[in-house]
């Protein structure tokens, strides 16, 4: 009889489940790829559902279903903050209490009834326990260290682990309310952009400025001497307002916040603004840049307290700020460890994977699996089922059948944006091939066109290259310890000097590019039509963002495909070897 | 009954043009109904079994998709105060569409049913731009909008109401549905009004609780300290360690 574990992570933002037969992954889904609500964080009915007919089991099936994080004592440390903060937290009180005591207390239960299992079947792991089995378990590596690093658990912001086998045991934590995640995120609302979406954006920004702010923001993050940080409390509010992160401390060190939506205008992008408003927008490229900084150092600070403390030579990653992509790769040039391994989804979705795991490899004893060496994990549709509904739709599809990567490839070459929808959803945030718009890198203006005319999104954002793994090398400086998150979009890396030119539409402003090196074992068809482009073009990459409009998920089937293209200024459309042209 | 309810939409209306600032929320929390219709009526066009039915729904979440924007984009011209909600607004992120318990609205009510759904919140919106522009409320910029809406509005009602006379002639009680649609719009009106006054009654106690209850421990809490922090040893049962909640 084969052991099936679902992992929940729910409540937050991101709810998604993961399903393990044997400790093998099956499947793993975010909710919002059903719900169509970005960072949907209700409890992932769908997914599950989705996931239980995949593996063609039901929930009596279930062995054991495991959420991600302890509910009692994240509540715990809400009351417990509540008191220490009296009587600032006064309005946030009312309102957190109103999610615990109508909802989240109950969780057991509500897992119960929501999925259809039995009460001895439901099990909790720490939150940053999660995040350090998603990272570690997926990894081709026995002994590591294993660094978390968030918003908040139930405590800790922060978490060190050592990997050793099938066992992770903790070495240490920072705690609640001092938390890097969190003061990101507060630079992030003061640039005018929402806190768990804009981070991107903030990252995007850095490149235009310069980090002249460090004196100013280096008194409210602090690199301790025991290898951790701190945060001067006094100048954010986290811990105790209901919506604001930071207080006016912040704004009387490096000026006013950035009010949503306002043109930016850099020096190096100035356009046609006036003097004040390239000024104000290079101090909000300055901020960034500062504070992108401040979070590769103490990322940096961090790892080597790692190695200090746990040894060995590679370092797994997880949790919301190894999304930072730009981070990740100081790390793996200028940071102590040989290997650097970071989870597809190390934000809160792959909380759900890492907490099956743990229960499979801990709690139940068995030994490490296969490595997590893929990411399209999550929902697909029958072939046939697409091309009634394409059909219905009244696109006229073309069966191009086993042609489409070629097809796609010779559609860039000629200049088309296209729309790629092949095989099963990515797992985690990144478009990895399988649901991603693609474009000719080539040229700059490819870049403001699909920024203005494909996306709706602010003109500075940069987009990804894929490159295939054969000609990552020559294209881009990639360190070798940063070679498994380039696999999943998760490392940047400089543009090597001669060949920017030839990547105009995915070299950022600094140079660089968030590099995503394509394997053709794990990714065959995307792999052909980057190599068909290649033989087309003389440049093996294209540019790849992911399918989807500003504010909207990442698109899962055909009809959600259909409405982006027909939305947005694609070109063509590929579903699973059907081809639709825009008319 | 018309007459009382256009008499309320007139009356609601006058105020909620009138006073400064209200528009810009009007216009905000049509553009985050028009984004969860789109979201409602794009799962009906995929899981209808009628496929002459499905380009109609995707036209019409098309159309749903374009209102939310030109909505937005009405209320960013004509200026929003708040920072936090100016945010969320420039991610386009905010959405209610009418998922509950994992189940879309089309699942949950059919298609019959979601088709009466959709004729009486289309007929019901045709009123209401219809109000708006007979009375000259809407800014003259937003009034054009309005009118191109209005529109896609009706061609929304025509084909429902088309699909629900068709529904007629199989011998389905229609009138019964659209009936039923109408109250249950006023039954979900008033659980919300009075789920927020509960919620504003249940602050006011909770608020109480707070001063009165956790102001004297507020003497023996302090905040973490920064840095790195030992973790306790892990219980040598796991599973036990794993069942518990805390």
């Amino acid at each position: 009889m084969a052991t099936w574990i679902l992992g929940v992570s729910a409540l937050y933002h991101d709810a998604a489940v993961a399903l393990l037969r044997d400790g093998v992954v099956v499947a793993a889904v975010q909710e919002e790829r059903f719900s169509r609500l970005k960072h949907d964080a209700a409890l992932p009915v769908r997914a599950a559902r989705w996931c239980m007919a995949e593996a063609g089991i039901g929930p009596e099936d279930l062995d054991w279903l495991v959420f991600y994080e302890k509910p009692l004592r994240k509540f715990e440390r809400i009351l417990s903050t509540s008191v220490a903060t009296f009587p600032r937290s006064w309005a946030s009180f009312p309102r957190q209490m109103h999610a615990w005591l109508g909802d989240k207390l109950w969780l057991r239960g509500n897992l119960c009834s929501t999925f259809g299992v039995r009460p001895e079947k439901v099990l909790f792991c720490e939150h940053h326990l999660s995040h350090a089995a998603s990272a570690f378990y997926g990894s081709p590596h026995d002994n590591a260290a294993v660094l978390c690093v968030d918003g908040v658990g139930e405590w800790a912001t922060t978490s060190l682990w050592r990997g050793r086998g099938h066992t992770l045991e903790p070495v240490g934590e920072v705690r609640w309310p001092h938390s890097l995640g969190l003061y990101y995120s507060a630079i992030t609302a003061h640039l005018g952009f929402m806190v768990n979406e804009g981070e991107f954006k903030v990252m995007g920004m850095a490149a235009y400025g310069r980090p002249r702010f460090d004196p100013q923001l280096a008194q409210l993050l602090r690199l301790e001497a025991d290898g951790a940080f701190s945060v001067d409390l006094d100048a954010f509010r986290w811990h105790w307002h209901p919506t604001e992160a930071a207080g006016p401390r912040l704004a009387e060190l490096v000026g006013p916040a950035r009010f949503p939506g306002t043109p930016f205008t850099p020096e190096l992008a100035p356009g046609d603004a006036s003097p004040a408003q390239v000024a104000e927008s290079q101090r909000h490229a300055d901020i960034a840049a500062t504070a992108q900084r401040q979070v590769e150092a103490a990322m940096l600070h961090l790892a080597h307290h790692a190695k200090a403390q746990v040894g060995g030579d590679a370092l797994c990653l997880a949790g919301g700020v190894a999304l930072n992509s730009v981070a990740n790769h100081r790390l793996a040039a200028q940071g102590p460890f040989a290997h650097l391994w970071v989870h597809p989804a190390p934000g809160d979705a792959g909380g759900a994977l890492g907490a099956a795991w743990w229960v499979w490899h801990q709690v139940l004893g068995h030994p490490r699996g296969a490595v997590l060496d893929r990411a399209d994990l999550g929902r697909s549709t029958p072939r046939a089922r697409s091309k009634d509904w394409l059909d219905d739709l009244g696109a006229h599809p073309v069966d191009v059948g086993d042609e489409a990567p070629e097809r796609a490839a010779a559609d860039l070459a000629a200049g088309r944006v296209v729309g790629w929808l092949e095989g099963r959803c990515e797992w985690g945030p990144r478009a990895l091939g399988h649901r991603s718009i693609l474009a000719d890198p080539r040229e700059a203006q490819m870049r403001d066109r699909v920024n203005a005319h494909v996306k709706y999104r602010e003109p500075f954002r940069p987009f990804a290259p894929s490159v295939i793994a054969a000609a990552a090398g020559e294209w881009f400086d990639i360190p070798p310890a940063a070679a498994a998150p380039a696999r999943f979009m998760l490392s940047t890396g400089p543009v090597r000097g001669d060949r920017r030119e030839s990547l105009g539409a995915v070299t950022h402003v600094d140079g660089t590019a968030r590099v995503h090196v394509v394997d053709p074992e794990t990714s065959p068809a995307y792999h052909r039509l980057i190599a068909h482009f290649g033989e087309l073009t003389g440049v093996p990459a294209v540019l790849n963002t992911s399918f989807n409009l500003k504010g909207e998920p990442v698109v899962a089937t055909a009809v959600d495909a259909m409405a982006t293209f027909v939305r947005s200024g694609l070109d063509v459309l590929y579903v699973d070897g059907y081809r639709v042209e825009s008319r | 009954m018309g007459w009382l309810r256009r008499a309320w939409i007139t009356v609601a209306s006058e105020v909620a043009w009138r006073i400064p600032g209200r528009p810009q929320r009007l216009l905000h929390a049509f553009s985050l109904a028009e984004r969860g219709s789109m979201v409602d009526v794009l799962f009906a066009a995929e899981a209808t079994p009628r496929r002459d039915l499905r380009r109609k729904y995707f036209l019409h979440a098309l159309d749903e998709g374009r209102h939310a924007r030109v909505f937005a984009d009405r209320v960013r011209a004509l200026g929003r105060g708040d920072r936090a909600e100016a945010a969320v607004e420039d991610s386009g992120q905010l959405v209610e569409a009418g998922i509950s318990g994992g189940l879309t609205l089309f699942e949950r009510l059919g298609e019959d049913d979601f088709l009466a759904f959709v004729y009486v919140a289309e007929a019901d919106a045709v009123e209401q731009f219809g109000v708006y522009l007979d009375r000259g409320l809407a800014d003259p910029d937003t009034a054009l909008e309005l009118r191109t809406i209005l529109k896609d509005e009706v061609f929304h009602v025509s084909y429902s109401r088309a699909e629900l006379e068709r529904m007629r002639k199989d011998g389905k009680p229609v009138d019964r549905m659209v009936r039923n649609r109408r109250l249950r719009r006023l039954w979900e009106r008033y659980l919300r009004l009075t789920r927020d006054i509960g919620a504003r009654v249940s602050g006011v106690w909770l608020t109480l609780l707070y001063f009165v209850a956790l102001g004297p421990f507020r003497l023996v809490a302090r905040l973490e300290r920064g840095g790195w922090h030992p973790v306790p040893p892990r219980a040598p049962d796991a599973l036990a360690a794993a069942r518990a909640e805390g």
